[in-house]
């Protein structure tokens, strides 16, 4: 260690510190501009509109914590909470299940198998492309007990004990959205589980292999515990877009989440008391996003942190 | 760290998209109106996109008479429409006049103050009745801040081929109706296409099957002042009633959406589709070869009534904006729509059901529809007349008619459901 090196890297970082500035507010300015804009006003506006009445559009009086009262109390919103809080942790927990399993098992196919592995990258992906609203007319069609294709396939190989009206029964409307939503974006995980699959090093698997370990043990002593934060990752952005399901149960099952509310969800609710509520609609309903943003918001933070402590590092 | 900040803009992103939704907001477009001398421009918003045409046709009649008066119907989509119209009428580039839903949803607009009342405004309003006037008036003031436009009567819509061909005719009473539902079912035709996944048309069909159980208006007199409720006997026994139809529902009825229901119907698989005569103009539009047929339910045993009642409401009515720079030429114009030219064109270009008074529509199952309302009438119940506060009975009963028809509540369980979130708002009339 001299000191001759060390100049010109003080001097380059200084020369980087002042025009990095400029850069740096140059590039990021337009963009914090429009976060502001389009996320940061509108979550204040709506804390803020939480603690009024509303006679309509117009702001009535300052209303406290009143509208957090009357959404957490009255018949049978009050009560419509904690079904649909734990209809998204359902919901979630299959997600975790189904999606991701299937999805970190059809990555390591294709990383063992690399022939044909971009063109099922793309056909597991295709789905990613169309709307989740699209997704679910589109399944709400083909699962239809009068008119839909599944149905028809299983009566006519004999097996019309098992044809049932999947979205309208309440025993079976929620494994159906769980499954069809996984059809959509299992193509996520799968690219991550790929990527970071690739990223550990053969050495690894070599040395293993060397020591004797079978392909099963490989993978679950050494392959997987170097793919905790692609699983870390994974289960967060799982967290979030389970718990802000909207679109797609919409499409399955209306504003009301389908028969007997057995798919209603916290998006759900807020869309029923924000568009099809009262007089109050907008302080209610900004109460209720309030509540589950800190919800999301909260939960999310410690499970990230939680699973950032499990990480191994290659 | 990647995963990290994503998670956190991720959340703050995803969560905040709804939020901006329910921010309200000066309204979007061009000037309804300009004021150039005496050329005046009305904007009238609506929610029908598919009925601009024939509302072209309609305001001709309206410009041809009053020289320098432009009416440009401006239709927004159904679904987006009260939100769009609830920051719209706030200001004065919103709509002159507006299209405004009934009952429970016109509330929020009054107590916004966005109408103007009509009751000293237009005199022709004297002449519609109570029962009409009951969809555009303030529940908290009882002012009247629209002048209705349609009526839309409930009824068991039929295809008149499959009656001829299983020799069935329009049935006079409940034994004929069932025995005619068991004829239909036992040469393999679905009696009635009823929509099951599609909650809000649960309380639609209660209504059909089960009005003259619980007795029509006078059941709904003695609801509205309190010595009467959901969870008494009649209301009890109108759920049974018409649950007791659903052996003659599609197959597996419990997935059966209304764009199912309808199909079954306009495919000739259903002889019966139970809905709103507004169903008219949509199937003959699905199928024009379809000849069509109405009745109502005829009283079953132990009916409250012995009239075969016929169901309906109010569907809408046209107000005008406080926020109007050209108030005045505005209440002219609701003042022709409660007239009786604007009646009979509306009921012969829409096929639908004027509210003006003394309007005979050309269309002969529609003069059949409100012949038939007008002399045995019933109300609906939840849409109408307990859903001025939240929460409504209409969407309780939506809730609750799913759970009952579903098998996961009771008739008791699914009446209470309903008794127990109206009893938070609801004050019985002295």
């Amino acid at each position: 260690m001299t000191s001759g090196p060390r100049r010109p890297a003080r001097a380059s970082r200084y020369r980087a510190g002042r025009t990095g500035l400029g850069w740096i507010a140059g590039f990021t300015l337009p963009a914090l501009t429009l976060y502001g804009l389009l996320i940061v006003v509108p979550l204040v506006t709506a804390f803020y509109y939480g603690f009024f009445h509303w006679e309509g559009t117009q702001r009535a009086g300052f209303a406290g914590l009143g509208n957090y009262q009357e959404v957490l109390t009255r018949y049978p919103l009050g009560d419509e909470i904690p079904v649909a809080l734990w209809h998204n942790v359902l919901f979630f927990v299959g997600t975790m299940a189904i999606q991701n399993t299937v999805g970190l098992g059809l990555a390591v196919l294709l990383y063992r198998n690399p022939r044909f592995k971009r063109f099922f990258q793309t056909v597991f992906s295709l789905p990613y492309l169309i709307s989740p609203l699209i997704v679910g007319y589109l399944w709400s069609l083909l699962l239809s007990p009068s008119f839909g294709p599944v149905n028809y396939v299983l009566q006519s190989v004999g097996l019309d004990s098992w044809a049932r009206p999947w979205l309208g029964d309440p025993g079976t409307a929620l494994p159906v959205l769980i499954l069809v939503n996984a059809w959509q974006w299992i193509g996520g995980p799968m690219l991550i589980f790929l990527a970071a699959l690739g990223g550990i090093p053969r050495e690894l698997e070599e040395a293993a292999a060397l020591d004797g370990a079978s392909s099963a043990r490989a993978f679950w002593s050494v392959r997987f515990p170097l793919l905790r934060p692609a699983v870390g990752v994974i289960t967060v952005l799982t967290f979030i877009g389970c718990f802000n399901i909207f679109d797609l149960v919409y499409a399955l099952g209306g504003s009301d989440g389908g028969p007997g509310g057995a798919m209603d969800v916290l998006g759900l609710l807020y869309y029923r008391t924000a568009f099809e509520g009262g007089t109050n609609a907008i302080g209610e309903s900004s109460a209720l996003a309030m509540m589950i943003f800190v919800l999301i918001f909260g939960v999310a933070i410690v499970l990230e942190r939680f699973l950032r402590r499990r990480e191994v590092t290659s | 760290m990647i995963g990290r900040r994503c998670g956190a803009l991720a959340i703050l992103g995803t969560l905040t998209l709804g939020l901006v939704a329910c921010s309200p907001s000066a309204s979007e477009g061009d000037s309804g109106t300009t004021g150039d001398g005496d050329e005046v421009t009305l904007e009238v918003w609506g929610w029908r996109q598919e009925d601009v045409a024939a509302y072209e046709k309609i305001f001709q009649l309206y410009e041809d008479a009053n020289p320098g008066v432009t009416v440009e119907y401006v239709p927004y989509k159904a679904d987006e429409y009260d939100t769009i119209l609830r920051t719209g009428l706030g200001d004065a580039s919103g709509p002159d006049v507006a299209q405004l839903r009934s009952y429970g949803l016109l509330q929020p607009l009054v107590a916004a103050d966005s109408l103007v009342p009509l009751d000293d405004e237009v005199d022709a309003l004297a002449d519609f009745p109570d029962s009409v006037m009951d969809g555009a008036r303030g529940v908290a003031d009882g002012q009247v801040y629209g002048v209705p436009f349609a009526l839309q009567t409930l009824h068991v819509i039929y295809n008149q081929a499959i009656f001829d061909e299983h020799g069935i005719t329009a049935p006079q009473t409940w034994d004929d109706m069932i025995a005619a539902f068991g004829t239909l079912q036992s040469a393999g035709v679905t009696p009635l296409a009823a929509t099951v996944a599609d909650t809000w048309m649960l309380p639609i069909q209660h209504e059909i099957f089960g009005a003259s159980t619980y007795g029509g208006y006078d059941y709904l007199d003695q609801m509205l002042a309190g010595a009467a409720g959901f969870t008494d006997q009649p209301w009890l026994d109108s759920l049974t009633t018409w649950q007791s139809t659903s052996e003659f529902w599609a197959p597996q009825y419990q997935g059966v959406t209304y764009a199912d229901a309808q199909a079954l119907f306009t495919s000739g698989q259903a002889a019966m589709f139970p809905g709103g005569i507004w169903e008219l103009a949509v199937f003959a539009q699905a199928n024009p070869d379809l000849e069509l047929g109405i009745f109502n339910v005829p009283p079953p045993p132990g009916a409250a009534v012995q009239e075969t009642l016929v169901p309906g409401y109010v569907d809408g009515s046209f107000g005008v904006s406080a926020a109007s720079p050209d108030q005045e030429a505005a209440l002219d114009l609701v003042r022709w729509m409660a007239g009786e030219e604007f009646g009979q064109a509306f009921t012969d270009e829409l096929r639908q059901i004027s509210a003006v008074p003394g309007i005979e529509p050309a269309d002969e199952l529609l003069a059949q529809a409100l012949e038939a309302h007008l002399a045995n009438p019933s109300p609906y119940v939840t849409y109408a007349y307990f859903s001025s506060d939240q929460p409504t009975a209409w969407d309780l009963a939506s809730e609750a008619l799913s759970d009952f028809v579903l098998g996961g509540a009771t008739a008791e369980e699914a009446a209470g459901h309903i008794q127990q979130g109206v009893d938070q708002w609801f004050e019985p009339q002295s």
